[in-house]
């Protein structure tokens, strides 16, 4: 009977110990990552992803969420075409890396990169603070003001967020306006049509979510363009894993195998 | 599975589990706090949350005090005097308000800290504006009444002539400020207009100065060629520069007293020399940059008045810090111009982590001490200089750090350590002998050849390991050793009955089961029936 409990107490820490191995192995701190279930992922964030930009739903958001990836001019001709039958279209960029595709979607709007500070501020650090709504859209329908978290200024277009007049460029980072530093309003959000440009990538990162319920909500439903979207990982298990689950001779062989040595232990046991 | 096999498998498991901890902890930045904030962003939750109050009335309030200029400048131009007192308390509450917001926010070298030096200037300007005006509204009256007294008319008309040179100058630099404080307004989106507007009052109520001025040299009652004259060599200076103020008075006395005027406030009195020269060294301290006025009175003979700049300088200003005690910091530094001069009792804030101040004053030298307790860990102090009422600029130290050990480690853990430790020492000298020297313990407990007749005891019908505990008491008593006794201690003691003991020990701790010869035995030996005792 004791040796018994033992052998039960060992499953139970096995058990408790691949569970911790495989939660440690499937997730990551790469920010922005779907499979990052830290503060700076997105786990949380309630989005389908799509890998083909040629049949995308016009009823559901269309979110290029840090892009890191240069777009084809296919891949544009797709988005112009989506644009063109009604689809919204929200890029949220900090770096300009989006700056290209909208020169090449026909957009004045650009991405200033920077890291906005302000003194109207309800938070220690100056990078958190609130930017008013200032512009008329579906987006911010019912939102007051906007928790942003170290956006950059976003030129052109019809501005939808702005900052308070206390606001500043952080260029040297310290934290204080200091040097050739200067006060004033900055736009973070501009709209061109349904074509949204969102200079604060951080809105959409789990420990924002909280913050800004209603404009995550309004957003809904959204599909993130994974190829282009800083949402994937370099991590090679959990790469592995979404190619077993997107490949189905992959997920049968694997099937498969699981399936094989109990059918084996089965087949061996009628035969005794 | 045996017992070896299930117990090595145990500890492999456990060696994976810490295994798995043990990477983690290596390197525990998906559990951890500690990685709080990339470049791009930073967790909310780990922010401390604070009142947002003070800098968002920072705008409306530079608004209000440009308001409060204009409603200023025409009460005084309609010379609505009482109003007037009304607004100008009112503008100096806002403008303390202002300041008390430019130093908590730190935003001195910026914009608003320009807009602050010049609001600080138009207020003083607008005050010296209402006593002027006033003053020049008694000298009006006055110069009539007092017509036909040359001496006392010439003394109104001079008193009339510095006020309106000083209305002049203090008008002319008002007017200098406009450009940058509307620039500054309009950057911030702010009402410009009613200051503009108290330009314009500003400028009449220097014309209408002017106006009398001209009225009464046109009337031939200006003021004629004084004996008494004045001069300020040189012209110009910057804080700390002694300017030589004095003349000559043709018609005095050697010995004779001089009060010299600076800005119509006494600077000094000086006496006439055998040469009937006078001169006053006046050092340029705690004073605004841009014009001021001299003027001199030998009894009821009042001078020319003599104009003077004085210029804006730049300062710097260092701060050291040592370690005073685990919990106090020594803040230490000089304050001094662009030519090294020192800044002498002059105010510096100490900030303590971006938002505390604390408040120091230069000495004679130009150097501040200031000893600021706090707690344990790292601080980032800086020292400011906001030359509130100097020619000077303001300045800032470089961020210094200061880190604290905190208070020495508290001596009641040691001592309680100690005492527990001592307290352990005397509990086992006194336990040892009593465990140690069985040789003493017979005069305590009788031996057991002293033993009791065999006590009556009956284990029919107990189970087992209970008829094995009464047949132990049994015998316990019987030997007549105390029932706080083991059996291992009633063993050592009584080393003949060792063996019952002994069993009796593993059928009690280690839960084995006495058979029923083994009981038999044991109560034969526990009655007295031990002639071989085991």
């Amino acid at each position: 009977m004791q040796i018994e409990r033992e052998a039960w107490a060992v499953l139970l820490i096995l058990l408790l110990a691949a569970a911790v191995a495989y939660a440690h192995v499937t997730t990551t701190t790469e920010e922005y990552s779907r499979y990052n279930t830290g503060w700076n992922g997105t786990s949380a964030l309630p989005a389908e992803e799509v890998r083909d930009l040629r049949n995308l739903d016009t009823a559901a958001t269309l979110l290029i969420l840090a892009p890191d990836r240069p777009f084809t001019a296919e891949e544009v001709g797709y988005l112009r075409t989506f644009l063109d039958a009604g689809g919204r279209v929200v890029i949220a960029d900090e770096q300009g890396a989006a700056n290209s595709l909208l020169a090449d979607l026909g957009s004045t709007m650009r991405v200033r990169p920077g890291n906005l500070s302000s003194l109207e501020r309800d938070r220690a650090d100056p990078g958190i603070f609130a930017a008013r709504v200032v512009g008329n859209t579906s987006l911010f329908a019912g939102v007051g003001t906007v928790l942003v978290n170290r956006p950059a200024a976003v030129t052109g277009g019809e501005p939808l967020l702005e900052t308070a007049a206390l606001t500043w460029e952080d260029a040297d980072g310290d934290g204080r306006i200091s040097g050739d530093e200067v006060f004033g309003t900055a736009v973070t959000c501009a709209a061109e049509g349904n074509l949204t440009v969102l200079g604060d990538e951080s809105l959409f990162i789990n420990a924002m979510l909280a913050e800004n319920p209603q404009f995550i909500e309004n957003i809904q439903p959204v599909q993130v363009d994974r190829i282009h979207s800083g949402t994937g990982t370099a991590n090679p298990i959990v790469n592995t894993r979404l190619w077993i689950q997107e490949t189905p001779p992959a997920a049968a062989a694997v099937a498969a195998l699981a399936i094989l040595p109990v059918a084996w232990h089965f087949g061996r046991k009628r035969d005794d | 599975m045996n017992a070896r096999a299930s117990h090595t498998i145990l500890a492999a498991a456990a060696i994976l589990v810490l295994v798995l901890i043990g990477v983690q902890a290596v390197d525990p930045v998906l559990y951890a706090a500690k990685n709080i904030s990339t470049a791009a962003h930073v967790d909310p939750a780990t922010i401390q949350k604070r009142s947002i109050g003070d800098a968002a009335s920072l705008v409306p309030l530079m608004d209000d005090l440009l308001g409060q200029t204009g409603t200023l400048a025409l009460t005084i131009k309609l010379k609505d005097y009482e109003s007037a007192e009304r607004d100008l308390a009112r503008y100096n509450e806002l403008s303390r308000r202002f300041d008390r917001l430019v130093v908590t926010l730190d935003v001195s070298g910026t914009n608003i800290g320009e807009f602050q030096q010049n609001n600080r200037q138009n207020q003083d300007a607008l005050t010296a504006l209402l006593n002027d005006t006033r003053q020049f509204d008694a000298l009006q009256r006055l110069e009539i009444e007092v017509r036909g007294d040359d001496e006392q008319h010439m003394t109104v008309v001079y008193e009339g002539e510095a006020l309106r040179q000083k209305m002049r100058e203090s008008f002319s630099a008002y007017a200098k400020r406009e450009a940058a404080t509307v620039r500054i307004a309009e950057h911030y989106d702010i009402n410009a207009t009613p200051y503009q507007e108290s330009v314009d009052h500003f400028a009449e109520v220097a014309d209408a100065a002017n106006g009398w001025q001209e009225e009464i040299n046109g009337n031939g009652t200006g003021p004629a060629q004084s004996p008494l004259v004045i001069a300020v060599t040189p012209v110009e200076g910057s804080y700390g520069d002694v300017l030589l103020i004095g003349g000559v008075h043709a018609g005095g006395r050697p010995g004779t007293p001089i009060d010299i005027y600076v800005d119509s406030r006494l600077a000094a009195t000086a006496a006439l020399d055998d040469d009937r020269a006078y001169v006053h060294p006046y050092q340029v301290g705690r004073i605004l940059a841009g014009p001021h006025l001299a003027y001199a009175t030998a009894g009821t003979i009042y001078s020319n008045v003599a104009a003077f700049e004085v210029l804006p300088q730049n300062t710097s200003i260092t701060l050291a810090l040592a370690e005073v005690n685990g919990t106090t910091v020594a803040c230490t530094g000089n304050l001094t111009t662009d030519d090294a001069r020192p800044v002498t009792q002059a105010p510096v804030l100490i900030r303590v982590d971006g938002d505390t101040l604390v408040a120091a004053e230069t000495d004679g030298n130009g150097t501040y001490r200031k000893d600021i307790p706090l707690p344990a860990g790292e601080h980032a102090l800086r020292a400011e200089f906001h030359a509130a009422g100097y020619p000077l600029n303001a300045s800032e130290s470089p961020t210094e750090i200061a880190t604290l050990r905190g208070e020495g480690l508290s001596p009641f853990p040691f001592a309680a350590a100690i005492a527990a430790a001592a307290g352990t020492g005397w509990y086992l000298r006194r336990r040892r002998p009593e465990e140690n020297t069985p040789a003493a313990e017979p005069e305590a407990t009788p031996p057991p050849e002293a033993a009791r007749p065999a006590p009556q005891v009956s284990i029919a019908g107990l189970p087992p390991r209970e008829a094995a505990t009464v047949l132990f008491c049994a015998l316990r008593a019987r030997l007549n050793l105390p029932k706080t006794k083991t059996p291992r201690d009633c063993a050592r003691i009584a080393p003949a009955y060792a063996v019952f003991f002994e069993r009796y020990e593993r059928i009690r701790y280690a839960g084995e089961t006495p058979s029923e010869e083994e009981l038999m035995d044991m109560e034969r030996i526990a009655l007295g029936g031990d002639a071989d005792r085991a």
